[in-house]
């Protein structure tokens, strides 16, 4: 909180700029752009029921959050020891641990995703290795499928999660981790009821910020996953510049918002962030 | 004792093997970018049948490339400074503000990220035609903007609410003006959220290409744009040697920077 | 003061009168734009025109967005056959000046009142021969056929004219039958290799596949095929039953250089700039007049030599159910 000695107002202010910009060009323009779907091609709610109505919508509604889930497991489950690793060990290594994660990032995203695709074929480098080293007898099937997709996204997102939890964790103190060890936890137990809780609100925001970004990307996941994995965003992409139906493609929009601002409230509910100390 | 490396024991091994791992699997494709600009043939095949340098001298010949990448680098230093500040704004509001609704606020904040990205773009660029913004560069800015601001706000709230408040507080017990304070005190206790934000924000920008597709001009072209176009119609490895010069660009980058970094310590 | 606003305005007079004099032409990008800037915008400008800006790729929702609010850029834009019939019913295009545009000329398969071809293409059935040591794939029936040639197939992915009807002839249905589309049979008859499908996104990838032979056989643009072979590759084709589908040079409604933009096309339609386009990129004429133009070897190559086992597709059909097709296109391939 800001304390009573400087505490001029409620603090709405600082987020003024912000507000503004978004409002005059996100808002205004996005409402003009979904206020469509209920217009075109006739004023009401068909839009709406054919979404709802139809099967394929469902899956891939259901399968664009499963994607999205998967991959923000996966790179939960990478980023963490990782992150921590990187906040406690020695500098050299450290950098250059971060260099080769900045540098991943700084490569042209679809430059990186092509390499996956050529990489994951069945002809491709990493089939040919695991044949030559015999773990395989028939190259496996890496791409156009929910592996692929996997793989690629996770190696996007990983950056994502590891640099803001690895700051978070240098910010802990070691102090509290000794002190567990004075009274007698293991290192499993110091892990899982010490270190991890007061990493957590790294792991959230980290984890929040992957999941979401998961739920918009169409490019990697069209690009390494087939048809039958197909998230929303490409069919919105469809609609909108394919079929230019805007109605459609802003139906679809409003409702991944709303499931996914939904969501967004159910984790409020449930985790709610520590409101200031 | 788990933040001490070297007290780890066997864990230290575990986690050192995961970050040797994962470092392997990051540079994984950009090794084989780099392998493959090298290659003779015009198709991704590994191993390429020859090597040659040719993919390279295209790209120089292509003065639109280096264009590219140039205007690319421009729009993304200034979303990334505008990102952050605005950035930084918000996340004191949201983390340390008393108004009612902040959750509301930061659910907000985030819409950019959720709403799929084909339509912002259609509907920035539907306004902004009734603006004269398309095609021009305040119009890029504020496009990438509003798709970078999530994520530096993500960044910089995390950072601020593991930031001990009383701190500030002590500095201005001690006699500091409250902006002093958080100039001197807070932004140095946060600079890894502020460092993350401002990489994020600037990588978002460099990388985004749907937004870039809508927001170009002729004369206004940014890396993915022509990096997709080029994909899309003739997969040659010239992408993969644009790739690997700027690849080659930031490991110089990085080295000196490592190297003044000990000169500097020494 | 004053001084400095007259110069200020007289320097902005100076440039948005140039601006208004430069020709946008858009189109799909890559080394097909490189050729229709060559051999129809260089000699456009040398015969006397405007300047032609070059932009892309073409966008349908922007031209939607662009009509919409009055505040077109683009003036010329090479658009999908079937799309541009459905804009223009739709209000978004010019009509055609044919005072300057001569359609007599021109293939009468590809022209209407708001699009005039800008050159077609054939789907081919493409194969790696590496892959099918004994027998070699020779029809379309033989792509639907992972038994007797097993293996990954590549389709394009987007919703256009070209797969459904290879679908419906490999499952035996006569040419002439075609139309109306029957898509539940075409569906079920794709559903028997739906598996083995690895869809392409752009000539770029449908080369690579084939080249790198993760999908050994598929059914590709004929263009990208002939560059494959150029380029010294061992590539089967065949032209058996291949479907023809044309791109379209329109103008979006309220464009601000109409008249440049009608004399552009003209220059693009005639028989010097098709013949010219057609040898560099191996996709056929739209002039009737450009075949004596070309080098008898090179005119063997192209779709327009093939015509006996060629199929059209039917791109007024397509107009018509574009977006029915279109969603049932894309439901099925979610499933």
């Amino acid at each position: 909180m800001f304390s009573a000695a400087t505490r001029r107002g409620s603090g709405l202010g600082f987020a003024m700029p912000a507000i503004l910009l978004l409002a005059a060009f996100f808002v205004i323009p996005v409402v003009f752009l979904l206020t469509r779907s209920v217009t075109e091609p006739q004023l009401g709610l068909q839009n709406y029921a054919a979404l709802v109505g139809s099967t394929t919508y469902a899956k891939v509604f259901f399968n664009t959050f499963l994607v999205a889930g998967v991959v923000t497991l996966v790179t939960v489950l990478i980023a963490f020891p990782v992150a921590w690793a990187l906040a406690i060990m020695p500098g050299r290594w450290a950098s250059v641990v971060f260099a080769i994660i900045l540098l991943s990032m700084w490569t042209n995203l679809l430059a990186r995703t092509y390499a996956w695709m050529v990489l994951l074929q069945q002809t491709g480098l990493i089939n040919r290795m695991l044949k030559a080293i015999g773990l395989i007898d028939q190259p496996l099937q890496l791409t156009n499928n929910l592996i692929g997709v996997t793989i690629g996204m996770v190696y996007i997102m990983l950056p994502f999660m590891i640099l803001p939890l690895m700051g978070v964790i240098k910010k802990i103190d070691p102090a509290i981790l000794q002190a567990a060890a004075l009274c007698g936890a293991t290192k499993w137990q110091a892990l899982t009821r010490v270190l991890v809780p007061l990493a957590a609100p790294g792991i959230a925001s980290g984890a929040l910020m992957v999941f979401v970004m998961s739920l918009g990307y169409y490019v990697t996941p069209s690009l390494l996953g087939g048809t039958a994995n197909m998230m929303l965003a490409e069919l919105i992409a469809q609609q909108v510049q394919s079929l230019v139906n805007w109605g459609m493609g802003g139906a679809a929009a409003f409702l991944l918002l709303l499931v996914t601002l939904g969501l967004y409230a159910v984790q409020l509910r449930f985790f709610e962030p520590k409101e200031g100390r | 004792m788990l933040l001490d490396f070297h007290k780890l024991g066997a864990w230290r091994w575990v986690l050192t093997a995961i970050c040797a791992v994962m470092s392997l699997f990051l540079l994984l494709p950009i090794l084989f970018i780099v392998a493959l600009s090298f290659g003779s043939s015009r198709w991704l095949i590994f191993p390429p049948p020859g090597w040659t340098l040719k993919w390279y001298e295209e790209l120089f010949a292509d003065p639109r490339w280096i264009g590219a990448a140039l205007t690319s680098a421009k729009i993304g230093v200034i979303v990334m400074v505008i990102s952050v500040v605005l950035g930084l704004l918000a996340s004191l509001a949201l983390v340390r503000g008393t108004f009612r609704g902040r959750a509301v606020l930061r659910a907000f904040f985030l819409t950019p990220m959720v709403l799929p990205v084909v339509i912002v773009a259609v509907a920035l660029y539907a306004a902004f035609l009734r603006l004269g913004l398309n095609g021009t560069l305040p119009g890029f800015v504020i496009a990438h903007v509003i798709v970078a601001l999530p994520f530096a706000i993500i960044t910089i709230t995390g950072a601020l609410e593991t930031f001990d408040p009383a701190i500030e507080d002590a500095a201005i017990l001690c006699g500091a003006s409250p902006w002093e304070a958080r100039l001197r005190v807070t932004l140095p206790g946060i600079r890894h959220g502020l460092f993350s934000a401002a990489i994020f924000s600037f990588l978002i920008s460099w990388d985004e290409v749907v937004l870039a597709i809508f927001m170009a001009s002729p004369t206004l072209q940014t890396l993915p744009v022509k990096v997709w176009t080029t994909l899309r119609q003739d997969l040659t490895p010239v992408i993969a040697a644009a790739s690997t010069l700027l690849v080659a660009l930031t490991v110089l980058l990085m080295i000196a920077a490592a190297v003044l970094r000990k000169g500097k310590s020494e | 003061m004053k001084t400095t606003l007259i110069a200020l305005a007289f320097a902005s007079a100076l440039t948005s009168a140039a601006q208004a004099q430069d020709m946008v032409f858009t189109s799909w990008g890559g080394t097909t734009q490189d050729a229709q800037a060559a051999h129809w915008a260089a000699p456009f400008t040398e015969k006397g025109g405007p300047a032609v800006v070059q932009d892309g790729p073409t966008d349908y929702g922007k031209i939607k967005a662009m009509v919409e609010a009055g505040a077109v850029t683009w003036d010329v834009v090479d658009v999908e056959y079937d799309w541009a019939l459905q804009a223009g019913k739709a209000g978004l295009l010019e009509p055609l000046d044919f005072a300057v545009i001569d359609k007599t000329k021109l293939d009468p398969r590809f022209v209407s009142d708001f699009a005039v071809g800008s050159f077609y293409y054939s789907f081919v059935l493409g194969w790696n021969p590496a892959n099918f040591a004994d027998a070699q794939p020779s029809t379309l029936a033989d792509l639907f056929d992972t038994a007797k040639f097993p293996g990954k197939r590549t389709f394009y992915k987007w919703s256009a004219p070209g797969v459904i009807e290879a679908a419906l002839l490999a499952d035996g249905v006569a040419p002439d039958a075609l139309y109306p589309l029957d898509l539940d049979r075409a569906f079920k008859k794709l559903d028997t290799i739906k598996a083995d499908i690895i869809w392409w996104e752009g000539g770029a990838q449908s080369q690579q596949l084939l080249a790198s032979g993760e999908a050994p056989i598929g059914f590709f643009w004929n263009g990208r095929i002939s560059a494959l072979q150029s380029d010294g590759m061992e590539v089967g084709v065949s032209w058996d039953q291949n479907i023809t589908a044309a791109d379209a040079l329109v103008v979006p409604k309220g464009a601000k250089n109409k008249d440049a933009a009608m004399k552009f096309i003209a220059e693009a339609t005639s028989a010097e700039g098709q013949a010219a386009f057609a040898a560099a990129t191996g996709y056929a004429p739209i002039n009737l007049g450009s075949a004596d133009l070309m080098d008898p070897a090179v005119r063997a190559t192209l779709p327009d030599a093939q015509t006996a086992v060629q199929v059209n597709a039917d791109m007024a059909y397509w107009a018509e159910h574009r977006d029915e097709i279109g969603n049932r296109w894309y439901a099925w391939q979610a499933q």
